[in-house]
């Protein structure tokens, strides 16, 4: 409810928003003013910088806004859940709404950051975009999430790594801002899966073994001969599908695809980070987000971590982590070592 | 970036939608529109669609991840390229995106309209 927002998300109306409650008499824009949201319908696909509506002032409070596009591709569309409100009883708005909290959570609880940028920036997703849209996406400021067209894909909302994948992506924006090409993409694509798994773990509170490793699970209708879009712990075994293909996913080195398409392959070699991931988690055992997962996010926000960094350059960087952070000898250290030279990104 | 050419008889059209949230081979082959197969009003409609993509196209790539695009380009008869244009699927018009389904229903029955 209204009085359960963060003190900030009211308090602080910017001067246009003002201007439109003045010459405005329409309950909705008040509705929307109320919640100091931009709703510009004009926005198709946004080119600069939109203010965003004020995020949260108290660390381990996130500040959720979830939109409707009501099929259509206006960004961020029309808003219907704000942070502490009921549920709407409309499941693709109530799931970002849950799965932005639990995000907010594991990266709050486990890693101490107040959301995207630590400092409490706005969580906005927008759902229902566009008709029958298969996909979802982080456009540099939001989460935009698709029905799916029922045929091949269900709502894209359903998988909660994906929607902790596409938050994810904002908080590389903020952090290393891995460049969306070749190997760096590929780190970035990996580093989303990595917590966008960690958080479905986290909230299903399981140890490495009873986590299935596999990324968007559940958003393949039944028509589809296969289990998710990728698998951490198998890459290149998630699908394998007349229509789709087959999981084009490499697990070594060995394997590594060169191509111009999907940006240099970000979401292909993606699977040898991932692997190396899992395989470090694995030899932990426990909860990955504990160990396993505290060393990535240590490299991911260390500021040797470059925008163009590949493969070795990451790798070694989670080592150095893993030896500050457990020592050199120490069995963290190991476990990271031995993870990328079994996928032969370290001799 | 220019114009696409003029479409003739002999041009072949490849529209390729790719990137997404994940890579599938699959979804991402480039499907052909013969040119032959089409009326000249049919063509010129193609070309006022593939003109209008061009225009949309912005300068630099869209901020974000996971984010869609299409792969549109004329070539002749014997595969040589003419025209390339990479571009937003926001950019990409309704109706071109319906040649673009088209074209996979036609690949799918292997016959021509
Ligand atoms: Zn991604």
């Amino acid at each position: 409810m209204a009085d359960s927002l963060p003190a900030g998300a009211r308090l602080f109306l910017p001067p246009y928003m003002l201007e439109r409650i003045a010459s405005a008499g329409s309950n909705h824009l008040r509705e929307c003013a109320r919640h100091t949201l931009v709703v510009d319908q004009q926005f198709r696909a946004r080119a600069g910088a939109v203010i965003l509506p004020q995020g949260s002032v108290k660390r381990g409070e996130p500040a959720r806004y979830v939109h409707s596009a009501e099929q259509q591709q206006a960004l961020p569309g029309r808003l219907v859940r704000g942070e502490g409100e009921d549920d709407s009883g409309d499941p693709a708005v109530d799931e970002a709404y849950h799965g932005l909290g639990a995000t907010y959570r594991l990266f709050w609880e486990v890693y101490e950051r107040h959301s995207i940028d630590d400092e409490g920036m706005v969580l906005l997703a927008t759902v229902h975009y566009g008709r029958d849209y298969e996909n979802a996406f982080w456009d540099g400021q939001q989460m935009v999430f698709g029905d799916g067209d029922g045929e091949l894909f269900n709502r894209f909302t359903i998988a909660l790594d994906i929607l902790a994948h596409e938050l994810t992506h904002g908080v590389i924006q903020h952090e290393a801002a891995l460049a969306y090409v070749g190997q760096s993409g590929a780190l970035n694509e990996s580093l989303c899966d990595v917590f966008g798994s960690l958080v479905r773990q986290h909230q299903l509170e399981q140890s490495v073994d009873e986590a299935d490793w596999l990324i968007g699970k559940g958003l393949f209708t039944e028509r589809v001969a296969g289990r998710a879009l990728r698998s951490m712990a198998r890459p290149g075994t998630a699908y394998d599908d007349p229509l789709l293909g087959r999981d084009p996913q490499p697990d070594h080195m060995d394997a590594f695809v060169v191509t111009e398409a999907d940006s240099g392959g970000v979401h292909i070699n993606s699977g040898i980070p991932n692997r190396a991931f899992h395989l470090t988690a694995m030899a932990l055992g426990g909860h990955a987000w504990e160990r396993a997962g505290r060393i990535w996010y240590d490299t991911l926000v260390d500021q040797r971590l470059g925008q163009d960094s590949d493969f070795p350059t990451f790798a070694t960087l989670t080592l150095d982590n893993a030896e500050r952070r457990y020592g050199a000898v120490s069995q963290e250290a190991t476990a990271v070592r031995e993870g990328w030279r079994r996928v032969g990104v370290l001799p | 970036m220019s114009q696409p050419p003029p479409l003739t008889p002999a041009s072949v059209v490849r529209l390729r939608r790719e990137g997404g949230v994940a890579h599938f081979p699959g979804l991402s082959r480039p499907r052909c529109i013969h040119c032959a197969r089409y009326s000249e009003a049919q063509r010129d409609e193609l070309w006022r669609l593939l003109s209008s993509a061009e225009s949309g196209a912005g300068l630099e790539e869209a901020p974000g991840a996971d984010r869609r695009r299409f792969c549109l380009s004329v070539e002749d008869t014997n595969g040589t390229s003419l025209w390339l244009l990479t571009v937003a699927e926001e950019a990409v018009p309704q109706e071109l995106f319906e040649w673009w389904r088209q074209a996979e229903t036609q690949a799918e029955n292997g016959s021509a309209p």
